[in-house]
């Protein structure tokens, strides 16, 4: 069964200094080494979460609220700098668009290298390769290459791809922004289909109507997403405000964490 | 462990969570999970984990075969010559040093063009794999912080990319070695010998530079400037007799670039092995870039994704 288990999470990214150290940057540290000359973001701190299959989650907060950073530690794509991190299942992850495309290459191309990184087989994306296609509804926009497709069109082709796989875990990144309503009624009912077949769906967003839209859940009333001490995020929902306390930075203050 | 979760302070966790009810349809609940509620699993963290992670990454070949053929295709796609650039440029840098310096260093042309192509071939792949490979990581960004993906798959897609790029100009060497008679005997498959230790040493620098390039960027321009410096000091254009004779033999002996040229170079040129002592430097000097290799992959393997 399809499960994730994240316990006493945390993810620090080092802004400055650290992320890609210079080589001088790397003298210094090594002839004053208690000189502390990096600014940590702590993007996650002490997050615990249990996901079942069968589960639709909802994140909801704020821009710089650490959203992001909890989809990519569940996509194993961060390693957390401590805590455990356990997720059984065929994982397929939604993130940002723009990236993980090939620009000069074709929707084809595209289409299946997306599928090869995703897992499936050579044999099965030849099966299904006509089902995506049809899915995008991009039609001979399909043999151009990939850079001169609209933002909405990446994330059709994507969409379309990363749900054609049989995941186990789908895990969607604020990307239905960017898909028009029409697009948005398909991919609800693509999602639920996925939800029927006992997979686990974690969707983060800043949008309660979007979240509510894709969790066939109205926002009714005042609820909480609260990922451990640091950084904690408060919705009301009712007020359709968000707050965030306590997104302290170590080292140096900064207003607002954001990465 | 998972076993100590009972130990850990309590701490609530509330999501907007919506249990699907295939019965019930769907209700909008607050669930706290208790802490009883996180199952027992087994956690697995392998000293060898960094060496899993290559052979993990080698066993996904279609994903890297094909991201690195694509590279490779997509290269030329916008270009009228396509490959034939790869030629092109081989050609051309072959006839300009080719007829001055023959001249220069009192060569018969004849005899400098096979060895002046088989050098300049190696020299491109070895100065691509630290220079294009170097780029590994950050080139493939999009897709590391996307897709889960051991990360020597990116380590295997630019070694088939410069590969394969190699193996295309090294179609070249047939053609310059036929105008100009070289003959070809049984001697000659010693290049494979040699080839092969080439890919080996090529696919250690692209695993190096590749870690070394996203850790500190300025990696990329100080190797750069290297490899300037070491095309000038190895035998690529002269012949490294000539060195030898005016009393500086250590420069050649002691480069481990040098060693590498000749097992390839003897046998294509001579139809002969190069001596023990150029296969024994070739395998001390892989030996080295494995440790260096082994090192930078498990220092940086788990932050490798902080540093893009």
């Amino acid at each position: 069964m399809p499960l994730i288990c994240v316990k006493d999470v945390d993810v620090e990214f080092k802004v400055d200094a650290e992320m890609t150290k210079s080589l001088r940057l790397a003298a210094i540290q090594l002839l004053k080494p208690r000189r502390n000359i990096s600014r940590v973001i702590h993007a996650l701190r002490s997050v615990s979460l249990t996901i079942q299959a069968g589960e639709r989650v909802g994140i909801i907060g704020p821009n710089g609220a650490g959203k992001s950073t909890l989809l990519k530690v569940l996509a194993r794509i961060y390693p957390p700098q401590r805590g455990e991190v356990k997720v059984e299942g065929h994982v397929c992850p939604l993130f940002e668009f723009v990236t993980g495309f090939e620009m000069e290459a074709t929707g084809w191309d595209n289409i299946r290298t997306r599928a090869l990184l995703l897992g499936m087989s050579a044999k099965e994306i030849e099966q299904k390769i006509e089902e995506i296609a049809q899915f995008t509804d991009l039609g001979e926009f399909l043999d151009i290459p990939v850079r001169c497709y609209s933002s909405g069109m990446l994330l059709r082709l994507a969409f379309a791809t990363s749900t054609a796989v049989d995941p186990e875990i789908l895990l969607l990144d604020e990307v239905m922004a960017a898909g028009d309503a029409a697009f948005i009624e398909r991919a609800q009912t693509r999602m639920n289909e996925l939800m029927e077949r006992a997979s686990i769906v974690v969707f983060a967003s800043h949008s309660l109507q979007m979240l509510a839209k894709f969790c066939g859940c109205r926002g009714r009333r005042k609820d909480e997403v609260v990922y451990g001490p640091y950084p904690i995020v408060r919705s009301d929902f009712q007020g359709g405000r968000n707050l965030v306390r306590n997104t302290r930075v170590s080292g140096k203050r900064l207003d607002r964490a954001r990465v | 462990m998972w076993g100590d979760w009972g130990a850990c302070p309590p701490r609530q966790i509330v999501a907007l969570r919506e249990e699907t009810q295939r019965t019930s349809g769907c209700s909008l609940s607050l669930s706290l999970l208790s802490i009883g509620d996180i199952p027992e699993a087994e956690w697995q963290e392998s000293t060898d984990a960094h060496m899993e992670d290559v052979i993990s990454a080698a066993r996904l070949w279609p994903v890297w075969l094909r991201l690195g053929l694509q590279d490779v295709r997509l290269r030329f796609r916008r270009s009228g010559l396509g490959a034939g650039w790869i030629f092109l440029n081989l050609a051309i840098t072959l006839l300009a040093i080719g007829v001055v310096y023959s001249r220069l260093l009192g060569r018969d042309l004849g005899e400098f063009l096979p060895f002046l192509t088989v050098g300049l071939i190696v020299w491109g792949y070895i100065s691509s794999s630290i220079v294009e490979g170097g780029n590994a990581f950050i080139a493939s960004e999009g897709y590391i912080k996307q897709i889960s993906l051991p990360m020597y798959v990116y380590v295997f897609r630019f070694f088939v990319s410069t590969s394969l790029t190699m193996l295309i100009s090294f179609l070249a060497y047939p053609v310059v070695a036929l105008i100009y008679g070289v003959g070809f005997y049984w001697g000659t498959l010693w290049a494979l010998l040699g080839i092969f230790l080439l890919g080996t040493v090529s696919f250690l620098l692209t695993a190096i530079f590749a870690h070394l390039n996203t850790r500190f960027r300025d990696a990329a321009h100080i190797a750069s400037l290297g490899l300037q410096i070491m095309f000038y000091v190895t035998p690529v254009i002269w012949p490294p007799e000539m060195l030898r004779d005016r009393g500086l033999p250590w420069i050649i002996d002691l480069n481990p670039l040098y060693h590498l040229l000749e097992v390839i170079r003897q046998p294509l040129l001579y139809s002969q092995p190069a001596s023990p002592l150029n296969y024994q430097a070739v395998g001390i000097f892989i030996v080295v870039l494995a440790i260096i290799a082994g090192t930078l992959t498990r220092l940086y393997r788990r932050h490798l994704v902080y540093f893009l």
